[in-house]
């Protein structure tokens, strides 16, 4: 919503507050301000009237003149293509401050000049008010324009401040001048004089037909008059025009659209002898192509609204009218039109046609109920003062405008339960009065009347709002609620994934976020995929046309991001919900490359492979309650294409699917432009809350002392350590007791010494009972056992 | 008895000017072992008469024991200076950089998100949660945005089919727990998640952004209560000199509505560029739950009240961190996400 200062003073008194002032009131009472704008800052300027205007010798395109500024005459040089002798124009004199810079006097081309002649691009104002001859040359002023009048920018209306007024939705009321004046005249608690309007004038029969064969155009108002003449509007019409970045045409156009700015109702006035006949028709379900009064070519569809008259398109509702019947230099009578239509209707047309306007704008917001009739009485008197109108035609009418006028009963004591406060009837009533609500009590109750262009309050909750933003929310109390105690905390889940994530950060992993919608190539290479992509149907781009099913590409593109930087140690996680036809599923991914932990100097490091991965998970599972034979982590029969075929794992708790691991295919690392040492994740936490975390209980320590041996030995290579400690375990039983506590591999040896198609192993066995000291000779006889066992079960060879 | 004197003075003096530890035992050996010199005093003892013998055993005891304290004396000083020596081998460079376990850290949004829910437990509120793909009924018909409302035109929504699309607002969670919750009081959750609109991502938009949104519902809850929590939730996140203000504003969810400004963290209100000189930064959007929302939840809007406030985890990252694109949070640059060691 544009207004200006001056403008709002001519319906109520603004002398006594600055520009800024009045946009902090009017801000603060919920209508946000959003720029004040002064239309020109120039100083130092006087009307002048040009004496003589003589060519230059040395310049084929400046002139010099004469000026007179009233109690002097002065040269001035212009290089305007439009000066002339006898203009009235706007002096810069010596020392005038302009956006340019300061006029000073001095030579130009041999010849003094002392001053300048303006235009008004050249006193700062915004070339979009201006009409295209404004901004080529100077300012030629009427006539009558006063010569030595000292204050040219208040005589042309440009000492104004144009307000640039964001409105929220429900007061779309306020796009509508008349309305912004109630609303200001409400906030400073001052007088408001708007036009009075004579609605019932006496007028002349009509044979004028109009009718509708839709529902999207509930009312319509339309007028004859017989006759009109065409001329230029009043200056102060232009001004207030110029001022909102509307450009003057003539009295009937510029009418049409400032009783639009005033009342908030658009209005359309055809050349009444242009059209077809004195009929006109609402319709949709048309369809054919329209040329438009911007002498465009449109298409209509079934489902835009369109004016007819004798069948023929005359306009497209709340969009355009039609090139044939608009207004022009010759047009002697007038047909007005004030209608309202279905406001998803214009904004789906605006749309499809990319047509906005300042009509279809407002048509789209919707249109106060009483618009239409204070539109055109707006009008009419407007036409009969500035373009000397007779034969006014009764009122054609079409459907209604179906306006209740709406009463509220309101609560003071609710009023003030809902806000926490303790505001007196007085005050309250105070402010309904500024409002021009009409209070009245009623038993014990405040009975209101809610102006017809406040339709956005119909609940008391509505006047609650008007009552605070008007008394001013700094009167508000600040208190915490007093509720019966409530216990706060987080879930399972939400709990898991804090654990997850400190976890993972603590062992040197970074958290990253990325898009949910991803790409038709990031698509294909989910991880664990559900085949069942969701698209959405009004995507913006190729980039985000998808649902995720798999966080994994995501982090692999932001991998790629940070490889391009020459970023080649990376650890990226992240958990996030990703989705496929009805399914949600939370997971967790995670990426890595190079090295995560590193110290060079110290020749310390570790690197991102296969092993880490799985040490993390066989971290990590522990961390949450999962480890053990529960944890099962078996080669990758889910995916390999993605995955490198021997380096990559499936993991399970108990029976279920957690998720899969291991290096990523190197086809795929090419793809992201990946080094091949990429190793990633993807687990489902839903299989982690869905399965009860181990308890976590005390085993006793045993007092007794541990004894470790290390054994050695050849096997084939393709022999798993797994197979190995398992037939190992199978034979720590001593006296029905589990005496093997621990084994662990510490070496794996293939090469010189070792037999092609074999490996060696060493490991570490420790025994310990809890019931007694081991002896020698037990420990031997394991020993032997274990031996024996791995000869058979898997043919080892044991190392000398 | 000369000799013994003299032997005392000698070991002594061995023992003292004695500079190994390996030489010390020899000294041991020679004085005190089995064949030692103390030992073959002892030895001569029989040759002596049988009264003079108690005088001379206690005289050869005591140059024993002088002699034992004198070697265990220098054995410690000894020992001492070769822990000494060794230290001094051991000198290492201070200055070389030490061993740096990479500590990852969570994600800005992430630990913006966590504080502020961490900020709501410890006032009674509950975490709550709701899907990304959302049903039309929950994003917008439950929040009172009805059919033809401009705010549900396909150009801002992201939608899948005619029912369903991804939430615009995390004020969907909301609605589904005023189902769950209707009639049972109190309702005290606050709502974290992910949103969508259908934007061009720039500087300061995305099509993917994060909300937190906070929902009271209770017998006399008031706008005050709105104002209280929200001035506790101000000068947790910006720090404790932090004031607010409501102004009023527009939200189909709630009646009265107030977008909510704090004051500016940076230049403590006196204005600066990041609050545009104004002194004060809009950070919430907030208001009482409309009756419509209540009642469509199947709570009656004559008995109870409540308010509800929404906040942009991203605008408060940006604005606590000074970051100057939001665009950063999702491209995951190392280097960006190596920043947030820590909220502050």
């Amino acid at each position: 919503m544009i207004i200006t200062k001056n403008w709002l003073h001519q319906y109520l008194d603004l002398s006594d507050i600055s520009a800024e002032e009045l946009a902090q009131r009017i801000t603060s009472a919920g209508l946000e301000v959003e720029s004040i704008e002064r239309m020109s800052n120039a100083t130092n300027l006087i009307i002048g009237e040009v004496v003589s205007c003589e060519d230059h010798p040395d310049s084929d395109h400046l002139h010099i003149c004469q000026v007179n500024i009233g109690d002097t005459v002065e040269q001035i040089v212009c290089g305007a293509p439009n000066v002339a002798a006898g203009q009235k124009v706007i002096v810069a004199r010596v020392g005038a401050q302009l956006p340019g810079g300061e006029i000073k006097a001095g030579m130009i081309r041999g010849q003094q000049s002392n001053g300048m002649l303006c235009s008004l691009l050249e006193l700062g104002v915004d070339p979009k008010r201006l009409r295209e001859e404004q901004m080529e040359g100077i300012e030629i002023l009427e006539n009558e324009a006063p010569v030595g009048h000292e204050d040219p920018l208040a005589y042309l209306g440009l000492n104004d401040f144009v307000f640039d007024i964001a409105l929220t939705p429900n007061r779309r009321d306020c796009m509508a001048a008349w309305s912004m004046a109630l609303e200001t005249a409400a906030i400073l608690e001052k007088e408001i004089h708007l036009p009075q309007l004579h609605l019932d004038r006496p007028m002349e029969p009509t044979t004028f037909k109009v009718k509708s064969e839709t529902t999207k155009c509930p009312f319509y108002l339309g007028k004859v008059i017989q006759s009109v003449t065409v001329k230029p509007s009043p200056k102060w019409m232009k001004d207030i025009l110029m001022s909102v970045g509307i450009k003057s045409i003539n009295n009937l156009v510029d009418i049409s659209n400032y009783v639009m700015l005033e009342t908030g109702q658009p209005l359309h006035f055809y050349d009444l002898d242009a059209l077809p006949s004195k009929e006109i028709t609402i319709k949709d379900q048309q369809s054919y192509t329209y040329t438009a009064l911007d002498g465009n070519d449109y298409q209509i569809e079934p489902e835009d609204i369109v004016l007819t008259s004798e069948g023929k398109p005359i306009g497209i509702a709340g969009i355009m009218g039609g090139n044939n019947s608009k207004i022009s230099e010759h047009t002697k009578s007038i047909f007005i039109e004030a209608a309202t239509f279905d406001p998803v209707c214009i904004r789906n047309t605006s749309r499809r046609l990319n047509i906005s306007s300042d009509a279809s704008i407002r048509f789209q917001k919707g249109i106060e109920p009483l618009a239409p009739f204070k539109a055109i009485a707006r009008a009419l008197q407007l036409l009969t003062m500035y373009a000397e109108a007779t034969g006014l035609e009764e009122t054609v009418q079409c459907g209604s405008n179906h306006y209740v006028p709406v009463e509220i009963d309101i609560s003071l004591e609710r009023i003030n339960r809902l806000l926490g406060t303790n505001f007196e009837d007085y005050e309250v009533f105070g402010i309904l009065n500024r409002l021009k609500f009409s209070p009245r009590r009623n038993r014990n109750l405040i009975r209101v009347s809610i102006p017809s262009y406040r339709g956005d309050l119909c609940l008391e909750e509505d006047i609650a709002e008007e009552i605070i933003r008007f008394i001013g929310y700094d009167r508000l109390p600040s208190t915490l609620p007093t509720l019966p105690a409530t216990v706060g905390a987080l879930d399972k889940r939400q709990s898991l994934r804090r654990k997850l994530r400190n976890t993972l950060t603590n062992l040197g992993y970074y958290e990253a976020q990325t898009y949910t919608l991803i790409s038709e190539r990031l698509k294909e290479d989910a991880l664990l995929p559900f085949h069942k992509t969701v698209q959405v149907a009004s995507c913006m781009s190729e980039e985000h046309k998808f649902i995720r099913e798999s966080i994994l590409p995501s982090l692999l593109d932001c991998m790629s991001y940070n490889k391009a930087r020459s970023i080649k140690d990376i650890a990226l996680f992240e958990i996030s919900n990703v989705y496929a036809q009805d399914i949600v599923e939370e997971r967790l991914a995670i990426a890595c490359s190079g090295y995560i932990q590193q110290s060079k100097w110290q020749k310390y490091q570790v690197e991102a492979d296969f092993y880490t991965m799985k040490g993390l998970i066989e971290s990590l599972l522990p961390a949450i309650g999962f480890e053990g034979t529960r944890v099962c982590i078996k080669e990758n029969d889910q995916d390999i294409e993605h995955l490198h075929p021997y380096q990559s794992a499936t993991v399970y708790i108990g029976k279920e699917l957690l998720g899969i691991f291991g290096k990523l295919h190197p086809q795929l690392a090419k793809k992201y432009q990946l080094s091949d040492d990429t190793i990633v994740a993807e687990l489902k936490l839903d299989v982690l809350l869905s399965n009860k975390p181990s308890r976590v209980t005390f085993k006793p320590i045993s007092k007794y002392p541990s004894v470790s041996r290390d054994l050695a030995f050849i096997v084939s290579e393709d022999i798993n350590v797994q197979d190995i400690v398992q037939s190992i375990q199978k034979q720590g039983k001593l006296q029905k007791e589990q005496v093997i506590q621990d084994i662990e591999v510490f070496d794996v040896y293939t090469g010189e010494h070792v037999e092609e198609g074999k490996k060696s192993i060493a490991l570490s066995i420790q025994f310990q009972s809890n019931t007694r000291t081991l002896k020698d000779s037990e420990i031997q006889e394991l020993y032997d056992r274990i031996m024996d066992a791995l000869k058979n079960d898997i043919n080892a060879v044991l190392r000398g | 008895m000369e000799t013994l004197a003299s032997i005392k003075e000698e070991g002594l003096t061995k023992i003292q000017a004695c500079s190994d530890l390996a030489d010390l035992q020899q000294i041991r050996v020679l004085y005190l072992g089995k064949k030692g010199i103390i030992q073959d005093f002892m030895k001569q003892m029989k040759d002596l008469p049988k009264e003079d013998r108690p005088a001379f055993g206690q005289q050869v005891n005591e140059i024993k024991g002088i002699l034992e304290e004198a070697i265990e004396c220098q054995k410690n000083t000894l020992e001492v200076q070769k822990m000494e020596e060794k230290m001094q081998q051991e000198k290492i460079d201070i200055t070389l950089p030490g061993f740096r376990p990479q500590l990852g850290n969570l994600h800005p949004l992430t630990l913006v998100q966590q504080e502020l829910e961490d900020l709501f437990i410890g006032l009674g509120y509950t975490v709550a949660e709701g899907p990304e793909v959302e049903l039309d009924l929950y994003n917008f018909e439950r929040a009172n945005i009805p059919q033809g409302h401009p705010a549900r035109d396909m150009q801002d929504t992201f939608y899948i089919d005619c029912e369903q699309l991804l939430r615009t607002h995390t004020t969907a969670i909301q609605t589904r727990q005023l189902e769950k919750h209707a009639p049972s009081l109190p309702v005290m959750v606050i709502c974290p998640g992910k949103v969508y609109r259908r934007d061009d991502d720039d500087a300061t938009h995305s099509h993917q952004f994060t909300q937190m949104e906070g929902l009271v519902i209770g017998e006399r809850v008031s706008m005050s209560d709105l104002k209280g929590t929200l001035e506790f939730m101000a000068k947790k996140m910006f720090g404790d000199k932090r004031v607010i203000r409501f102004r009023p504003s527009y939200f189909q969810f709630t009646e009265p509505s107030v977008e909510v400004d704090v004051s500016c963290h940076i230049c403590n209100g006196k204005g600066c560029s990041v609050c545009k000189e104004t002194g004060w930064i809009e950070v919430l959007g907030a208001g009482m739950v409309h009756p419509h929302v209540l009642e469509m939840a199947g709570y009656d809007s004559r008995k109870v009240s409540g308010f509800a406030f929404g906040v942009g985890v991203e605008r408060v990252a940006m604005l606590k961190y000074g970051i100057d694109d939001i665009r950063h949070f999702y491209t995951n640059d190392i280097r960006f996400l190596k920043t947030f060691t820590r909220f502050e």
